[in-house]
């Protein structure tokens, strides 16, 4: 009986609540509200926030077309591949106390989810035999390269400072570092973390790859890059995945800085994390969106290993210091 | 259900992709007046995409030259299914004032059955939502099927 409980609360939490089925509501409303508030920021009315459902839904009635020259199962599969690894992230992280998977080194495992989804659109890319994706790959790759360094040094950082603190050495679990700042206030609160704060901000539109960052998809440029042969289901599931890592991030961001106790209530605490996601996402992804324009592939990499990973360096070295 | 949603969003979210076939860039100058501030069809679900492949509606302009006409047809053969051909301009619906020059081989209905036609050298921007308008109702009626 205990085991068949377990058994269908994990398949809650895979289809149900922090899974498939809240990821993409949620994930779809994110990214209707980032649309929507890039818009009044430019002084247009704007798409409707229901806009990316309609968009998904409208994908999924329409025609695909599988190239000839690509080879078609890589080519199918790779949007699924890349889904399904995003979704997954939403399991490890906790909302304020309430870890839905307990593990001892959860940051290390959502390090290695997290690039599946760009690996799924190089590997997609590749396949479809386009040679603007070819050239949309290998800038996924550089964009890729460039937000790791910066992303590893920030979790060392927030890690060691946890760390000390619970057991005095370097905790990877994203469940210690919110016992530690239940007890001794958010991380946030700490000013040696502050650029490591900054850092992060920095990176979630690269990660997303909207638009200072979006050098892989410039429809401009290179017609929307290692996307430009997907069409129907296939784009959708593209197009789902960018959202959903919205939301991964925005929540990630929330669980690493703002984490803490929160309420007694467990339904209060999903609307607090929800409310921080909309302002993380307001704040990093559609204000940047609205008043710049496109980097090159070389200026991408030159701001991430020089601002970025100074500042989160500068974090790794106060928090070392045991500031 | 899911049928009903989808025939919903359809109308809901055109993505657009513009072709040009030999024109003077004045329609075309126009077309992305559309997406700025002042009339903002983004507020019906318009996107400009980049590749004809994520297209709906498709937007020709220009008179078809001799140069064009085989790119036209190669690029609006890779449009998924269902999809919408508007001519925008003159140029495509009657070659304009290039009518009869040993270059161009328009008009463009020659070639691709238009749905929507839009006058005007160059049209206004409320001629081109107007004719989108009209877009979106074709579109509502191909559903799934071939033209």
């Amino acid at each position: 009986m205990e085991v068949l409980k377990t058994l269908l609360l994990q398949i809650f939490y895979v289809l149900i609540f922090p899974g498939f089925l809240f990821c993409f509501i949620f994930g779809m409303f994110l990214s209707g509200i980032d649309r929507k508030m890039v818009a009044r920021m430019q002084r247009r009315i704007g798409p409707p926030v229901m806009q990316p459902f309609y968009d998904f839904f409208k994908l999924v009635g329409k025609d695909h077309i599988v190239p000839r020259k690509a080879s078609k199962r890589a080519f199918l599969a790779a949007p699924i591949f890349g889904l399904i690894s995003i979704v997954l992230i939403a399991l490890f992280i906790p909302v304020f106390g309430f870890s839905f998977q307990k593990s001892t080194a959860d940051i290390i495992v959502i390090l290695y989810l997290i690039t599946i989804p760009a690996l799924s659109l190089v590997f997609g890319g590749s396949s479809s035999g386009s040679p603007f994706a070819s050239i949309g790959i290998s800038r996924e790759m550089v964009t890729m390269l460039s937000y790791e360094l910066p992303l590893v040094m920030i979790f060392l950082a927030i890690g060691k400072k946890a760390g000390v603190f619970i057991n005095g050495n370097v905790t990877f679990s994203l469940a210690d570092i919110n016992k530690y700042q239940s007890l001794s206030g958010i991380m946030i609160s700490k000013w040696a973390l502050i650029p490591a704060a900054i850092a992060f901000l920095l990176i979630i539109p690269a990660e997303v790859g909207t638009v200072p960052f979006d050098v892989a998809e410039a429809e401009t440029e290179i017609c929307e890059g290692p996307l430009v042969e997907y069409s129907g289901l296939y784009l959708g599931i593209y197009k789902l995945t960018q959202a959903v890592k919205m939301f991964i991030m925005g929540s990630l961001f929330i669980a690493l800085f703002f984490g803490g106790n929160g309420f007694s209530n467990v339904f209060l605490n999903i609307i607090l994390m929800i409310i921080g996601v909309i302002i993380t996402i307001v704040l990093s992804v559609s204000f940047v969106r609205s008043i710049l324009g496109r980097l090159k592939v070389e200026q991408t990499l030159k701001f991430f290993w020089t601002i970025p990973t100074a500042l989160s360096a500068i974090s790794l070295i106060l928090v070392y210091l045991k500031y | 259900m899911l049928n009903k949603i989808i025939e919903k969003s359809r109308i809901k979210s055109p993505w657009i992709y513009h072709i040009n076939a030999g024109s003077c860039n004045g329609c075309d100058i126009e077309l992305i007046a559309l997406l700025g501030p002042r009339f903002d069809v983004e507020r019906f679900g318009v996107k400009l995409t980049g590749t004809p492949k994520h297209a709906d509606i498709v937007f020709v302009t220009g008179p078809v030259t001799a140069q064009t006409k085989d790119r036209v047809l190669r690029v609006i053969s890779q449009v998924p299914d269902p999809k919408v051909i508007v001519s925008l301009g003159s140029c495509p619906m009657s070659c304009n004032v290039f009518k009869g020059s040993y270059s161009v081989v328009g008009p463009l209905n020659k070639w691709v059955p238009v749905d929507v036609s839009i006058g005007g050298c160059a049209p206004k921007p409320e001629a081109i939502i107007d004719g989108l308008i009209k877009a979106l109702e074709i579109l509502k009626d191909k559903r799934g099927g071939k033209i």
